[in-house]
């Protein structure tokens, strides 16, 4: 028998490959997109990806009670699912096709190197899954840390975008110095323009996990997608139709077992009647490798059964039941029962519950922020909010006539605010620390506070105090006094105060509008009114 | 030739020269001159024509930067930020004078970007030819000031490596100077900790004025912010005033830029600083001022 390769499923592959990289394309330059566009609002969603992953859509829709309307977007996704398994896996997921690639590097380096009869269970991103949505049942939104989309924008903005920051004003000094001046311009010109957030502190936590998911692609191939992927898992439970049947022609077959060897997902063409349809991610690889093009995907209407995947009952309860265990560590930390004073979060957060059940640390935020404020959290948030927004004023201020994070959130953890409302939003306020400040401690004139302070009139207005020096002298300085009321807690005046290592400006959570504990003054109805 | 036609053709031209039109003795150009009207830009270009033209300052082939103050994300109506028109009349005037590139750029204090749209200065510089630069950390050089009390601190090359820089502050309010003019925009030339120039911000104003000496400073009054400076926010912080005043002195220029403020120029400690520092006259009445209306 001839022997020869099937021209259409090469075709096919060749045509997988190109829709992951125009999808990876379109990913990479919505995350580019995504900084102060140079007027207030955005023309177009940089954020639609997320709207069409359907683990964050559940995780936060069952765990904040809400529906986001634009998450209904991931139906799409499901129906897709459906019918056509995991195909969203191999021809569109971004995160998929980084690992595809890694994968491709490390077989070509020789690194990896994949077995015939791989015996690892496929089981883990099913229990992931599990663990996710029964924690959502109990309000508990874990989705953000594990979804692909929400792994990869956020090493992407936290860990990515600091890279190429340096790498344009590396190029862009080395091109001054030697001379090039233009080029240097116009490297300088691009960072201006496009505002690549260079900040962000445990930014190496968050790149060691990225590069971490990428080097298992050296011991499998995709393994995160094959043992790791909540949403994966996810659609794999959803392929129930799989219109597109695998089929050996028994006559071709040579029984070389290459196909079952280079399978992207460890999917097992090889028996066909022991395909694990719901692993299957169409990439096409098998029937294009076929020496004798035995391999074909026809049309055909039958029921599919999840297959090769150990998913007993058993599994999945006690799972559940650890998932159960599980929720409340999550919930025992102390801002629940107190805010944290350096919780400050992006004008309009929801109340800290509902935000945390909607949040799914995806970093969308962060890219945009003008002014790099917006950072990752560690524990300011407790466990849950590993990696939510914060504003750390210290780094970066809330920008007044900003409202772009409010227009970037894919699940409306951050309420969608004009600039004008955004105006009106308190997110904290701020307190002069008089050992600190220079009027007050040393004498000293400054009054850079009130300088930067955006509001008008502005919430931190200037007295005249007097200061003893140690001559005897008296220095009477203007020094900032805060008005509570109209402070909205934006933080520029921590971030330019001149005392830099510990400002003598901070600002806190406190009175911030979001929250109905976390309150300064306290506003009783009627006590203006006459007797 | 006879003796005659010879002593005769001597005096006359012993005439021709004697007579010879004297040139026309014109009046000293002025140091200052404040251009009041309707249109910004109409009095900006006024305010030059008075002053003796734009190719006073600007010569064949020269690289002009222009430094207005777009150091705030504010609209033009909070006057916060140099008015458009004013700069763009000035870039205009440059190129027409014969400049061979104009810059125009300002070290802003909130994100750049933000200040150069919201300000309406990036495009109103852009549509009259102007290149528009953000100022960037890595054109920062360590620079001797040779001040009084800034010894040396880093200045953006952009300003060192141009022929001529026109200054063109807008008129506010202060906390700490009490008005913002002409010599407290220089801080839009410079990196480096500038929030703690406020410990002296007089002398820093005159040690940076005294380095950068513009061949011109165009001062936007046109709408002046009087409240809640440096930044405002409210329009009913602003006040207009429909004048912008140019000149070759820059205290000159602040001077009667305080008088805006109902300040006396005598009340200004930077004032009598650069003064004396031989900047140029504090005292308005020794000071050759035009004054136009259009």
């Amino acid at each position: 028998m001839k022997r020869e390769k099937s021209k259409k499923y090469g075709w096919l592959q060749w045509l997988r490959i190109l829709s992951q990289i125009i999808f990876f394309s379109l990913f990479f330059f919505l995350f580019l997109k995504t900084h102060y566009p140079g007027e207030d609002y955005f023309k177009t969603t940089v954020e639609r990806f997320f709207h069409f992953d359907p683990l964050l859509a559940l995780a936060t829709i069952i765990g904040s009670r809400i529906v986001y309307l634009a998450l209904l977007l991931s139906g799409i996704t499901l129906v897709a699912a459906l019918f056509l398994g995991r195909f969203v896996c191999g021809w569109v997921c971004p995160l998929g096709t980084v690992h595809q690639f890694f994968s491709f590097i490390f077989k070509k380096a020789g690194v990896l190197k994949p077995k015939k009869d791989d015996r690892m269970t496929l089981v883990p991103k099913y229990l992931i899954l599990t663990i996710i949505l029964v924690a959502a049942i109990f309000a508990l939104n874990l989705s953000g840390y594990l979804d692909p989309l929400s792994l990869l924008y956020r090493s992407f903005a936290v860990y990515v975008s600091p890279l190429l920051n340096l790498i344009f004003s590396r190029s862009g000094s080395l091109a001054y110095s030697v001379g090039l001046k233009s080029i240097g311009q116009e490297l300088g010109q691009t960072l201006g323009n496009l505002s690549l957030n260079n900040i962000f502190h445990n930014a190496l936590f968050i790149g060691l996990i990225f590069l971490g998911v990428l080097l298992l692609n050296a011991w499998k191939e995709r393994f995160w997608c094959r043992y790791l992927c909540p949403t994966g898992a996810l659609l794999g439970l959803f392929s129930r139709f799989n219109l597109f049947k695998l089929k050996i022609d028994p006559n071709r077959c040579i029984e070389c077992n290459l196909c079952s060897i280079q399978c992207e997902t460890d999917a097992r063409p090889f028996p066909a009647e022991n395909w694990r349809s719901s692993e299957c991610v169409y990439c096409e690889t098998c029937a294009a490798i076929c020496p004798t093009a035995a391999i074909t995907f026809p049309l055909r209407w039958q029921k599919e059964k999840i297959k090769g995947v150990n998913l007993s009952r058993r599994k999945v309860l006690l799972t559940s039941l650890t998932a159960i265990f599980l929720t409340p560590i999550f919930k025992i930390t102390s801002s629940r029962q107190r805010s944290s004073p350096a919780l400050i979060r992006p004008p309009g957060a929801l109340p800290e519950e509902k935000f945390l059940a909607k949040c799914v640390k995806c970093g969308e935020c962060m890219k945009v922020c003008p002014t790099n404020g917006l950072q990752p959290a560690l524990a300011e948030a407790g466990p849950e909010g590993l990696w939510t927004p914060v504003l750390v004023p210290r780094i970066g201020y809330c920008e007044y006539y900003c409202s772009l994070c409010t227009q970037v959130c894919p699940t409306g953890a951050i309420r969608e605010l004009t600039v004008e409302e955004k105006t009106q939003v308190k997110i904290g306020t701020a307190w002069v620390n008089k050992n600190r400040c220079l009027p007050y401690a040393l004498g000293k004139p400054c009054i850079v506070c009130e300088e930067h302070c955006p509001v008008s009139p502005k919430a931190i207005q200037l007295i005249r105090i007097a200061t003893v020096t140690p001559e005897g002298k008296i220095e009477s300085p203007l020094a900032p006094f805060v008005n509570v009321d109209t402070c909205i807690g934006c933080g520029i005046c921590e971030n330019k105060c001149p005392v830099v290592d510990e400002p003598a400006i901070t600002v806190s959570s406190v009175g911030e509008q979001r929250s109905e504990k976390n309150r300064l003054i306290l506003q009783v109805i009627g006590e203006d009114e006459p007797h | 030739m006879e003796r005659r036609d010879f002593i005769k053709s001597l005096f006359m031209s012993g005439l021709a020269v004697k007579l010879k039109p004297e040139p026309f003795p014109q009046p000293p150009l002025p140091e200052l001159s404040v251009a009041e009207g309707e249109s910004p830009a109409v009095i900006t270009r006024e305010a030059l024509k008075t002053l003796g033209g734009m190719s006073r300052f600007v010569s064949r082939a020269d690289k002009v930067l222009v430094k207005p103050n777009i150091g705030w994300d504010r609209t033009p109506e909070m006057a916060a930020c140099t008015n458009p028109e004013v700069v763009r009349a000035l870039v205009e005037m440059a190129y027409e004078a014969g400049a061979r590139e104009v810059i125009v750029m300002d070290h802003t204090i909130n994100q750049a970007k933000r200040c150069y749209v919201r300000s309406g200065v990036q495009e109103a510089a852009r549509q009259a030819g102007a290149k528009v630069l953000f100022a960037e950390e890595q054109r920062l050089k360590k620079v001797a000031l040779k001040g009084e009390w800034l010894k040396e601190w880093s200045v953006f090359q952009d300003f060192l490596e141009v022929d001529r820089i026109i200054n063109v502050p807008v008129a506010k309010v202060h906390s700490l100077s009490r008005v913002t003019l002409g010599m407290k925009n220089w801080l839009g030339a410079i990196g480096g900790s500038r929030n703690q120039l406020h410990q002296r911000i007089d002398q820093s104003m005159v040690d940076l004025a005294a380095f950068f000496k513009p061949s011109l400073t165009v001062l936007d009054a046109y709408r002046i912010l009087f409240r809640n400076g440096p930044q405002g926010g409210r329009v009913s912080d602003t006040k207009l005033m429909k004048t912008v005043i140019a000149g070759t002195d820059p205290v000159a220029v602040d001077a009667y830029g305080a008088t805006f403020f109902d300040l006396k120029p005598a009340e200004l400690l930077f004032l009598k600083l650069a003064r004396d520092r031989g900047l140029g006259k504090s005292d308005l009445e020794k000071v050759r001022i035009e004054k136009r209306k259009v």
